[in-house]
This record gives C-alpha cells, structure tokens and sequence, in this order.
C-alpha cells in the first residue's frame, strides 16, 4: 500500500476514529487502527466492538491499494506535530513507514485479517435527515441517562420512529427526558433501538457540519449513521426500555412558569448546604412566587426567592436539585413550564418544543 | 463411699461425720488450689491487711501460704477457725442484707482444714505473743503459742492429700500456677490500697505496691501497650452526692484488644470480682457495632452500689449476684460504656502488622512470650512512660502519668485527634431528639479551637488536617501521611460507615428523604417472602423504601432513599426480606433497622475497586471526620490501619 494525503485531513480523521480505539484491549488487534487504500480513497477504521467507525479521506493518491494496521495511538500522535502539507504512507512487508517531509516513522504491522470485520452501511431501513437536527435530540436526552451501574437498558437511549417522528428518550430511573422530531420517512415506518450513551456522544462528534444531510439507518443488531465521509455504528443494547408514554403525566393541576436561568441560579444557590450524597430542594409555590428552601442535618438552611408567574393555593415539591439543573440548562427558551399534581408525583418540565424533561420528586417523610 | 447394703442394717439415714460434710462442702467451693488462694486472700482483705504475701510451691498444691498484716486473731478466735459456720463477719441474719465483706458464709476454713494440712499463726495487735493452730485433714489441734509477726499466717499444705479421687483432677504444675496467679491478679486489680506479692518455688511471680492505682495495676498485670490504649469511664448516677446510688468507673480498652474468652472483661463490684449476666451483656451492648462477632472485648470496670440493692448470696463463690433494680441499671451503664468505648482508638495499629511481618520473616523458634502477661516486671514502677514521643499517637492524648491521679482524670485525652465530637454526637441522635443542632460540628470546631486546660501539653499535639496528598492502593486502600506517620483505610469500610450512619441519623431525625422512581422497579420474590414483604409495607416505608406488593411473587418498589447513590434495588430487596425473616421481628424493630440500613450502605457504597480522585477521596475522609464515628465500618471491621514512625523504624531495623 503506497498513500499520499493531506496532513489536516488525515489528522482530523485519526483523532475521531482514535476516539473510539481502546487503549488498552483484551484483543491487541483493536489497538489498531485500519487503513483501507482502495482506488480512489483512504479508508480509517477503528472499533471498540461496541461502537465501529469508518473515516473516509478522498483527497488522498493512492499509488497502491492495501489493507495495513498500525498502531491507533503512535500514529496519531505522530501525524499531529507534523508540520510539512503532505504525508505518505507507504507500507510493505511487516512494516509501514509514514513520512512527511524529513520526518518519517517506521512502525511494526500486524496480520490485517485479525481486525474484525466492520459492516458497511444499509440504505434499506434509512432516513435522511439535517445533521443539526440529529445532533440536538442526542444533547437533548443524553444528559438524563443512567450513568451509575445497574439497569443495564437505562445506559443506552431509545431511538424510535414511529407516525412520521423520530423520538429520543433517556432516563436513569429517576427522571427522564424525551424529544421527537419530524422526519422524512414512509409513514408505516417504525423502528425502535436502544443505542449506548457513549456511542451516542461519538456520533456527535463526527457531525461537524450542521447543514449537512446524514443517514441514519435501523439494523437488526446495530444503529447506524452515515455522513459524507463517515459512517459510525454502534452495537444495540438488548433490553427493556421503561414504558415512557406511561410516564409522562398528561396535565398536571399544577402549572408553573418560570424564568429558566434565573432558577437554575436560585436552585444552586440554595443547594449550597446540601451535601453531595442527600441533596434535596423544597420548592414552595404561592401566587406569582416561589420559595426554595433546602436544609441538611449537620450543616445548615438555605433558602431562595423568586418571582414566577402561578395562580392557586399554596403548593410545595422536593427534588433533587441537579436533576433539575441538568435539564434547565438544556432549556431552549427563557421561561421554562413547569407541571405537576402533588409532592409525591412526577413534576413535568416543558423545555423547548417538543422536548419535555420529567422528574420524581424526593419525599420526605415526616 | 458406703454400700447401701451396709448402711441398711442401722437404718437408712443417719447424720455424716463432720469431716465428711466438711468435705463436700469443701467440693463446692475448693476445686483447685486457685480456690485455696482465693479464700485465705479474701479473708486477709476483710481483716484489713494493706500487704499481703502471697507463697506457692508447685502450683499451690503443695504449699499455699499466705501472709498478712491484718488485724490477726485472738487466742478465742482461734479455737474456733476451722469451725465449719464459723465467721467473724455476720452476727444475725439481718447481716445478710449489707454484705461489705467478701466473705460471710464461714465455710471456706472448715472446708480447707479437711483436706488439707493447714495451720494458722496469727498475733492481735495487743498481744505479745502469736498463738498457732493446726488442722490435719479434719482433725483440729489445740491453740498454743508461738513466735509470729502482728497479723495472720495461714499455710496449707499438701492439698487433696486425704482424698486423693479430687487430687487426681489437678491439672498441671503451670496450669495450677497460672489459675492461682489469676485469682491474685483480679483481686489485686479489685483493691486499690493494698499491697500483693507472690512467690512460685521461692521466685517472684507477681507485686503490686499498696499506692498504685487501678490504671498501674493493669500496666503492671497487663502490660504498658494495654495500659495506655485504655479510655476511662466515669458514671455517677447522682454526682453531687458522693457515695449514694450507683457509681461506675474503671476503663475499656479498644476493640482491637478484645480476645475469645473473657479472662479480661472483669467487673468488680464493691471490690468483689464478679461473672455476672447482666453485667456481661451491658459491656457487650457497649460494644456492639465496634466488635466482630464471638470476640470479648477487655475492659475493667467497677461498680460501687449501697450493699442493700444487691444479693450476693445467690452463688457459693459468689461469682454471681442479683441486683434489685437491674433494668434501671442496663441502660445507665450501657450508655456510659459507649461513649467511652467510641472514644477509644479504634484504629488496627500498624505495630501489630510489622510484629506480625518480622514474625514470619523470623521465622519460629522465637521464644513465646505470653502477650500481655507481665511476669517480672523490668525496673521502677512507672516503666511505659519512657516511650519515644512518636508512639503516643498522634501526640493527641496527653500521655498518662504512669502512677496516680490517671483513674480520675476523666476529661485528658478527650481533646486532639481522637474523635472528639463522637461522644456528643452520638448521644445527639442516639437521644432521636430530632432537632437540629449539629453536635459533631460544634463538638469538633470547639475542641480543635480552644486548647483546653491541659494547655500546655495540648499545645505541642498537632492536629491533623486531613490533607493530601492520597495515594490508592489497588482500587481499595487509601494511603495518607498523618502527623507522626500514615494510616491505611479501607475505602468501602470508610463509605459504609458514613452512609450507615448518615441514614440513621436522617432515620433518628424523622426524615428520610426518598427519591422517587419514574418507573417502579420489580423484583421477584417467593411467595411467603411477598406475603411478608406485604404485611410490614408501611414500617418498611419509615426506612425509605416505599414499595407495594405488585403480584403474587412480585414486589414494586416506588422509591429508595435518596442518599444512596448507587441502588441496587433487587439486592436491597432480598436483603430486607432476609433480614425481617432471620429476626423474627417487625422492621421498625431496633435491631432490625440497624441491620437493614447496613446492608443499604454496604449495597451503595464506594466498592472496592473504584477509583477515586484526590478530591473525592478528601471529601470521604473529612464527611467521615464531622461524623465522628469512622473507626470501623457498620459490621465492625475496622476501617483504618495506622503505622508511626517507630513501627517503621522497628520494621527498617533503625532501632
């Protein structure tokens, strides 16, 4: 295999696909990363065995097409202090020299048949849609999944297509966000996988262009997304997804509105004098005001006032206040709505159109 | 003894010689020489000795003497020594109710005198002359005269020799010794003021001086480390009245010095050493959650009550009593117990680990010593204050003077590193006062604030400030520099114990705070557990998981506590279940509660094997600080190891 690209392009492209090479792996070979010289282009692959993702250089001369594996972590530090416009990559026997300008290196191959094998993209079960749009519904739900172990199904977020949208849910049990989105599709269409947080996050990165049209595509064991010069899979979760049509309330009694950054300022406030592990904020409602009050045994009281705009008796719910945090900040306009029917069941937060954000609250029994 | 047939022909009942009864009672209470020594000393304590030697040959069985400086005995006295109810001590029945002295039923002489050959020589303080009496085996001599100093002089000789079925029951020569040398040691520890010395074959066993105070007896029966690791205790139920109510003094020692039997839980009571039930279990309740299981824990305690509200003629050695108002008495005891105890340094001293390390390099054939037992003690009185400043840890406990003045000082030590703030805090919540005060925080500012009035000592102590740098060993030890050297601590035992006790003090508060979930999560469950599960719902709410029974086989749990960060519901579940099955008893139940909010935080907890940033693991160690209570995790483990620099010193060969 005899290559020459350009140096921005191949740095830009090992740094992504290096994003998602283990560094330290139970099978050597997926320490590698794959470079793929066919006709007219230079492939990179990486994978994790979860997440696989294929990087495509087009600018690139290939004199001789071939398949090579080095080293994911030397070359991409190597390639990045380059400085000249150009590098090659020229491989033969059990080595492969990169070179660029006077400054060359001089790796060790493996066997490319012990890299696993990575699927290309399926059109039949894709849909076309705006980057942007794909990249805000993965901000929008991620931050909600489970992190802590346990709830296996709670690590990955539901993507589905269902009556012409596409849906994102996440949730870690204790509270949950869900967004949908129009999507061009036929409309018997429907389509439902649980993608892994992580990977989730990857495919995110590789959307850098906001205007650009992708793919995403439902396989039977993977969820895919394909770009102009990239395509990313990601292994499915095998799990029960928690029924979150049931879990959002329809109305509640109770509406709240409220200026989104100024609650998140008083929640913090407030949250000063509770400890990391027992964190809990009494939001307290009566006509056009809310009162936060947070206290914890051992270390003091806080409380907070704000003006907002509530008609009705006085009210009062706990939560924990970074859940709530979490979800302001993704709020996409300055008044955040805010539902609920009493202090023991789930408050729902509106944070942009179609996006709602639902929180159990914390009870206190006294 | 005789055949029925024999008997028969003069009837069937007829009265047993004196020296026969002699001898049974004499099985009831001589079993071993230890039994001889311990009457002859009981009784040179209760004539008013202030020295009193002690002469063994051959683990007492052939020669138990005992000298003293008592009062001593009049020739009328004398006729009437080996007299079986024979006692100087009672006069009417109504006696009985206000025992002072150890002795009263007038048995112990009688019985010694038949079986053995015993004589007594005793002078009164007003006569010139000692008068001496003998007793072989029952046959009791005349009183004559003879030359002795003031005070009395009992010597038996050849114990068992006419009954030769008991003899055969002595065990050995060491074994016999040792037994007798703990009948002294524990008698010794019960009377301050008086001095003991004994001899084994003519060699010095054991002294103690007549001025040493309880905490110089202990050091010197048990050894300096013991002496110094100790916490006293002080109770008095009415302060301001001296000598009237219940009063409890004496010290605990860390939990890390218990062992598997009792031989160093010893009560006195009103100076008479005593095994008692209660007793027992109100040291064992003081220690609850800082011993693992089946270990006893040492402790000397005494307890000086009006004679009048305890029975002590319930047993023949009078190892057991019964008090009038134990239940009162349980719980004011207890109390106290526990606060010394969590003041005590809970912590496994690196010591013992570096011992053990030279030991296995060593390899055996060191010579055994017996740990703690001091034979001969090395030098003046107060060795054991001549050590390197390093090993006073953390130079926090004003270190205690060898001789004196120690049992009072109550209040020394209670300043500087040890877990000032424990005391306080744990009776604040343990009181489920449920305000808000915050003790621990008050408690520890206080005292790291303002020296107290052992300034000038407390001012050279340095405070530790919990500062880094950390370094984690395996994912699972925390290693930190403390002043004086380093401590070793177990992450998940650390963990464990701040949200057990963080629960429990949400729990003694009235509030648990409990985080709702979004969907409940279902656990699978047998039959019978459901049904349990289903009958205490409600109880089980109060300890912050709300759950329903869901199916026939099927629990949904609705909420958890909102600390726990990582919930492992089915886990929790199974445990809970398990828990109300194995104690019988409701989960509001004391116990239950405790064991059940162990099990959720040893379930949430930092686990072994989880990394923890520098940050994190400071935040873990100064929570545990304001806590208090971070010297072992829930189920007793401890949670730190601490070297000093003489361990490492010892470990690198430097001395």
């Amino acid at each position: 295999m005899k290559v020459l690209c350009n140096r921005e392009q191949l740095r830009e492209g090992l740094a992504i696909v290096n994003g998602v090479i283990p560094t330290k792996s139970t099978r050597p070979a997926i320490e590698n990363v794959c470079l793929v010289a066919t006709e007219n282009a230079l492939e990179l692959v990486g994978t994790d065995l979860e997440i696989a993702i294929r990087y495509r250089l087009d600018d690139v001369k290939v004199a001789d097409t071939g398949t090579v594996l080095i080293p994911a972590r030397v070359a991409n530090e190597f390639v990045r202090d380059l400085s000249e416009e150009t590098v090659s990559i020229d491989s033969g026997g059990d080595n492969c020299v990169i070179s660029s300008g006077g400054d060359r290196v001089e790796l060790v191959t493996i066997e490319s048949d012990e890299f696993p094998v990575v699927a290309r993209f399926q059109e039949t079960h894709s849909y076309p849609l705006l980057a942007e749009t794909f990249n805000k519904q993965i901000h929008r739900t991620s931050f909600a999944a489970a992190r802590e172990p346990g709830r296996y199904a709670m690590h990955g977020i539901l993507i589905e297509i269902e009556e012409g949208r596409l849906r994102m849910v996440a949730t870690d049990g204790r509270r949950l966000a869900v967004t949908s989105t129009v999507i061009d599709c036929p409309e018997d269409a429907a389509h439902r996988a649980i993608v892994p947080t992580k990977g989730l996050q990857m495919f995110s990165r590789i959307l850098s262009d906001p205007m650009a049209r992708v793919r995403i595509s439902f396989e039977e064991t993977q969820f895919c997304l394909k770009t102009d010069n990239a395509e990313i899979y990601a292994r499915l979760i095998d799990g029960e997804f928690p029924k979150y049509s049931q879990v959002v309330p329809a109305e509640g009694a109770c509406k709240v509105e409220a200026d989104a950054s100024l609650l998140v300022n008083k929640l913090r406030l407030a949250s000063t004098v509770t400890s990391a592990d027992a964190r809990a904020v009494r939001l307290v409602f009566t006509e056009d005001h809310i009162e936060l009050l947070a206290r914890a045994t051992g270390r003091g009281r806080a409380t907070g006032q704000m003006d907002a705009s509530y008609q009705g008796s006085e009210v009062d719910i706990a939560f924990n206040p970074d859940f709530l945090i979490d979800g302001l900040k993704q709020c996409e306009s300055d008044r955040v709505h805010l539902e609920f029917n009493d202090r023991t069941s789930p408050g729902k937060f509106q944070l942009g159109q179609d996006y709602t954000y639902v929180v159990m609250p914390i009870t206190i029994d006294t | 003894m005789e055949s029925p047939q024999e008997t028969a022909r003069d009837g069937v009942i007829r009265s047993l010689p004196q020296t026969v009864v002699n001898q049974i009672a004499a099985g009831e209470v001589i079993e071993r020489p230890a039994s001889v020594v311990k009457e002859l000393v009981e009784n040179a304590i209760d004539a008013g000795a202030t020295r009193i030697k002690i002469d063994l040959e051959e683990g007492g069985v052939r020669l138990v003497r005992v000298v003293d400086d008592g009062c001593g005995m009049g020739t009328g006295d004398l006729e009437l020594v080996f007299a079986p109810h024979a006692t100087s001590k009672l006069h009417t029945p109504d006696d009985l109710d206000h025992i002072a002295s150890l002795g009263f039923r007038g048995e112990a002489m009688a019985s010694i005198g038949s079986i053995a050959r015993c004589r007594v020589v005793s002078r009164q303080g007003d006569d010139g002359l000692a008068h001496t009496v003998e007793d072989t085996g029952g046959e009791i001599g005349d009183v004559v005269e003879a030359g002795g100093a003031l005070g009395t002089t009992v010597e038996v000789r050849d114990l068992f020799f006419n009954t030769p079925a008991r003899r055969r029951f002595l065990k050995r020569t060491s074994t016999e010794l040792s037994r007798c040398l703990d009948v002294i040691q524990r008698i010794a520890l019960a009377h301050e003021g008086i001095g003991f010395v004994v001899t084994h074959d003519s060699r010095r066993l054991f002294d103690v001086e007549p001025s040493m105070d309880l905490l110089a007896r202990i050091r010197r029966t048990f050894g300096a480390e013991l002496a110094d690791s100790l916490v006293p205790v002080e109770f008095d139920e009415h302060p301001d009245r001296p000598g009237f109510g219940l009063r409890l003094t004496g010290f605990v020692a860390p939990p890390r010095f218990s062992r598997r039997d009792t031989s160093r839980l010893m009560w006195f009571l009103n100076g008479r050493f005593l095994r008692d039930k209660l007793l027992h279990r109100v040291v064992k309740e003081g220690y609850r959650g800082f011993l693992v299981e089946n270990r006893q824990p040492v402790a000397f305690l005494r307890l000086a009550m009006d004679p009048a509200l305890v029975d002590v003629n319930v047993h023949p050695t009078k190892a057991e009593v019964r008090f009038r108002e134990g239940r009162r008495m349980f719980g004011m005891l207890v109390r106290a117990l526990r606060d010394a105890v969590a003041q005590t340094d809970i912590a496994t001293p690196g010591a013992s680990l570096v011992d053990s390390m030279l030991k296995r390099e060593l390899g055996p054939g060191r010579s055994e010593l017996q740990p703690g037992q001091t034979w001969l003690p090395a030098g003046g009185s107060d060795h054991g204050v001549i050590r390197p400043a390093g090993s006073g840890w953390l130079g926090s406990e004003p270190s205690r003077p060898g001789t004196g003045g120690a049992t009072g000082s109550t209040d020394s030590g209670s300043a500087g590193w040890s877990p000032a703030g424990t005391g306080g805090d744990r009776e604040g919540f343990r009181g489920a006062q449920g305000t808000s005060s915050y003790p621990s925080e008050v408690d520890g500012q206080a005292t790291a604030a303002t020296p107290s009035a052992e300034g000038d000592i407390e001012a050279w102590a340095t405070t530790d400030e919990l500062r880094g740098p950390y370094l984690q060993v395996d994912k699972t030890y925390l290693l930190r520099e403390v002043p004086g050297g380093f401590e070793v601590i177990d992450q998940h035992a650390l963990h464990e114990r701040l949200t057990y006790e963080l629960l429990l003090r949400d729990l003694r508060a009235g509030s648990i705070e409990v985080q709702g979930l979004l969907v409940p999560e279902l656990v699978e469950l047998a039959k019978s557990e459901v049904e349990l599960i289903g009958e205490h719902c409600e109880a089980i709410k109060t300890l912050g998981v709300d759950l329903a029974v869901f199916g026939p086989a099927t629990i949904a749990v609705h909420g958890l506590p909102a600390r726990i960060k990582r919930p492992n519901v089915e886990g929790m579940v199974t445990d809970l279940v398990h828990t109300i099955e194995a104690e019988g008893k409701p989960p509001n139940a004391e116990d239950v509660v405790e064991e059940v909010l162990h099990r959720m935080a040893c379930r949430s907890s930092i686990m072994a094997g989880d990394s923890l940033t520098q940050e994190e693991i400071h935040a873990l160690l100064s929570r545990a600080r304001e806590l208090g209570c971070d010297q072992t995790c829930p189920h007793a483990r401890p949670t730190r190891v601490r070297f000093n620099l003489a361990d490492l010193e010892r470990a690198f060969h430097r001395r």
